[in-house]
């Protein structure tokens, strides 16, 4: 029987809470299913359950129609845990859900697991500052922070089962989707990162970042003004709070000062490394190795040199 | 227009330290208007000041919370509306409360809030409130446009802008890119004392079928962060090579 429910539109974090899920059913003696919506995601390769639920209008771009569906589906299964992957969209479906099944739900856990019949998980609180550990009886919703688990390879085959769900006019119409993300972006699985903040004074003077980045083998991320207030980079790449959590080998943090609001994302970096030409950056109370310096001069000489070192190749 | 912003007198995360066992000192932590919550009033005060109408305030909270009111007053709110708990609730719990309280508002035709608070970010009222009451919920808005009965948003989703209309009244989170939110003056605050701040009791509110606050804080622990914090100063030839020795020593780049 199907206990455990997950669902994610990311691809790489529907594959992660999968494992999550079908490690809470092992713990439950139950079933996990993965749920997609409208059609089959080809590339999201899962070694187990997958449920496609269908309607006569697209469900997965409104999140609205996609809680109905989810809702719908879970109330005919006795269903222990529904887990949506932490994106702003996977947000309201577990907070709409929650209110339509009358169930508590926890935001952005890490580590769940269940314990004396609830389900518990970590999750981050004052900017980065603690970490709490919550729980809430079953049955219950989670939204899991990507970089939680090892994402599911689909080494073995997996079953689709269809169904078709009636859903109602939605309250909230959406019109247009407009991409803005510059390509697939998959900083929660990066093992490199570059990071870029307002102490680059143009645009184009990222291109100083990009080629860092690649001759480190490095993806770009940057601090949430470069993507929501200058539009420099895309919202995919805004890491913090608010934005992506990543966890890379290394992290590169240039230009950043290093407020909570930026730091709460990038704790579980392994090495953290800072460039910036201010000695008081909160950045350098938080980073491995550092260097006080003009960005614009230390970031070219450090491109430089990244690729004549023999263990970067 | 009349308008509803929620907002949350949360600790203040940069104030807030640890103390030796690792727990935060809540008691008694500085605590403020959770940071985006600024860009929810300034969005309502921004739609009242060219559509007329009014602004309440809405929370949930200890007497203490009344400060967060009135500094959104000072912002331009009209008037507050506090729920008077000193227990804290889980985010189903909490929307049920102030979806009641709202409901008593009456003629209504948008409810603001921030995207989450700064202190916990769980990010889940407004969608929730939007359930409770039963209307539509446009979230992480990043542009509100209001029109004759109706409203039409930009979502700033990580890797999309999606376009939403709905009917008014709609519940509509805000990203904080949406506005520069405005400071405010000794004399707004001073005019602010003067705006009526009700209060109302949990009990005013509960219906048969209030939810239970199920979500349970285990414990709460100091992030250890144990960085090296090797910091090196200098020429930008010599300090990258030093950089490098250590990435090396780190074996980070294999």
């Amino acid at each position: 029987m199907t206990t455990i429910l997950a669902y994610s539109e990311k691809e790489n974090l529907a594959g992660e809470i999968f494992i999550a899920a079908q490690e809470l059913a092992t713990q439950l003696g139950g079933e996990a299913a993965l749920v997609q919506l409208d059609e089959a995601k080809p590339s999201v390769k899962v070694s187990g359950k997958i449920i496609l639920l269908k309607a006569n209008t697209p469900l997965s771009n409104n999140p609205e129609l996609a809680t109905t569906a989810i809702t719908e589906l879970a109330k005919k299964s006795d269903v222990k845990v529904i887990l949506f992957g932490t994106t702003r969209f996977g947000r309201q479906l577990a907070a709409q859900t929650a209110v339509r099944m009358r169930l508590p739900a926890l935001s952005d856990a890490k580590e769940l697991k269940i314990e004396h019949g609830k389900l518990s998980g970590t999750r981050t609180v004052y900017g980065g500052k603690f970490s709490a550990r919550i729980c809430a009886p079953l049955p219950c919703i989670a939204t899991v922070q990507s970089g939680s688990y090892q994402s599911d390879t689909g080494t073995s085959s997996s079953s689709v089962e269809n169904i078709v769900v009636n859903v109602p006019q939605a309250r909230a119409m959406h019109l247009e989707t407009k991409h803005t993300s510059k390509g697939s972006a998959n900083l929660s699985s990066a093992r490199i990162i570059v990071s870029v903040g307002r102490g680059f004074k143009t645009k184009e003077d990222l291109a100083m970042a990009e080629n860092l980045a690649k001759n480190m083998g490095a993806m770009i991320g940057c601090s949430r003004p470069l993507a929501s207030d200058l539009g420099w980079l895309s919202e995919d790449q805004h890491i913090g709070l608010t934005g992506i959590h990543v966890h890379p080998k290394l992290y590169v943090a240039i230009g950043i000062s290093g407020q909570l609001q930026h730091t709460a994302g990038i704790k579980n970096s392994k090495i953290i490394v800072a460039i910036n030409n201010n000695k008081q950056a909160p950045i350098f109370q938080i980073a491995d190795y550092g260097i006080i310096g003009d960005l614009y001069q230390v970031v070219p000489e450090l491109t430089k040199l990244i690729t004549s070192t023999p263990t970067s190749k | 227009m009349n308008i509803v912003v929620c907002v949350k007198h949360a600790t203040d995360e940069n104030e807030l330290q640890n103390d030796e066992l690792g727990k935060p000192r809540l008691n008694p932590a500085a605590r403020k208007m959770a940071t985006f919550d600024h860009n929810a009033v300034e969005a309502a005060v921004r739609i009242r000041d060219s559509k007329g109408g009014s602004i309440t305030i809405v929370t949930l909270g200890d007497d203490d919370c009344k400060k967060t009111v009135k500094e959104a007053l000072a912002m331009g709110g009209d008037r507050g509306l506090v729920i008077l708990s000193n227990f804290n609730f889980d985010a189903l719990m909490t929307s049920y409360y102030l979806a009641k309280a709202i409901q008593k508002i009456g003629d209504l035709d948008l409810i603001l809030c921030s995207e989450g608070s700064s202190d916990t970010y769980v990010g889940f009222l407004g969608p929730m409130l939007a359930e409770w009451m039963n209307l539509p919920f446009i979230g992480y808005a990043r542009d509100i446009e209001i029109r004759e009965h109706t409203v039409k948003c930009e979502e700033q989703l990580e890797d999309r802008i999606e376009t939403v209309t709905a009917n008014l009244p709609a519940v509509i989170s805000v990203v904080s890119e949406i506005n520069e939110p405005r400071y405010t003056t000794l004399l707004q605050i001073i005019q602010a004392s003067k705006k009526p701040i009700e209060e109302i009791t949990l009990d005013s509110l509960k219906a048969p079928d209030f939810p239970y606050s199920q979500v349970e804080v285990i414990d709460v622990n100091a992030e250890t962060m144990n960085r090296k914090r090797i910091i090196y100063e200098g020429s930008p030839e010599a300090t990258v090579k030093m950089l490098i020795a250590a990435l090396d020593s780190e074996a980070i780049m294999t």
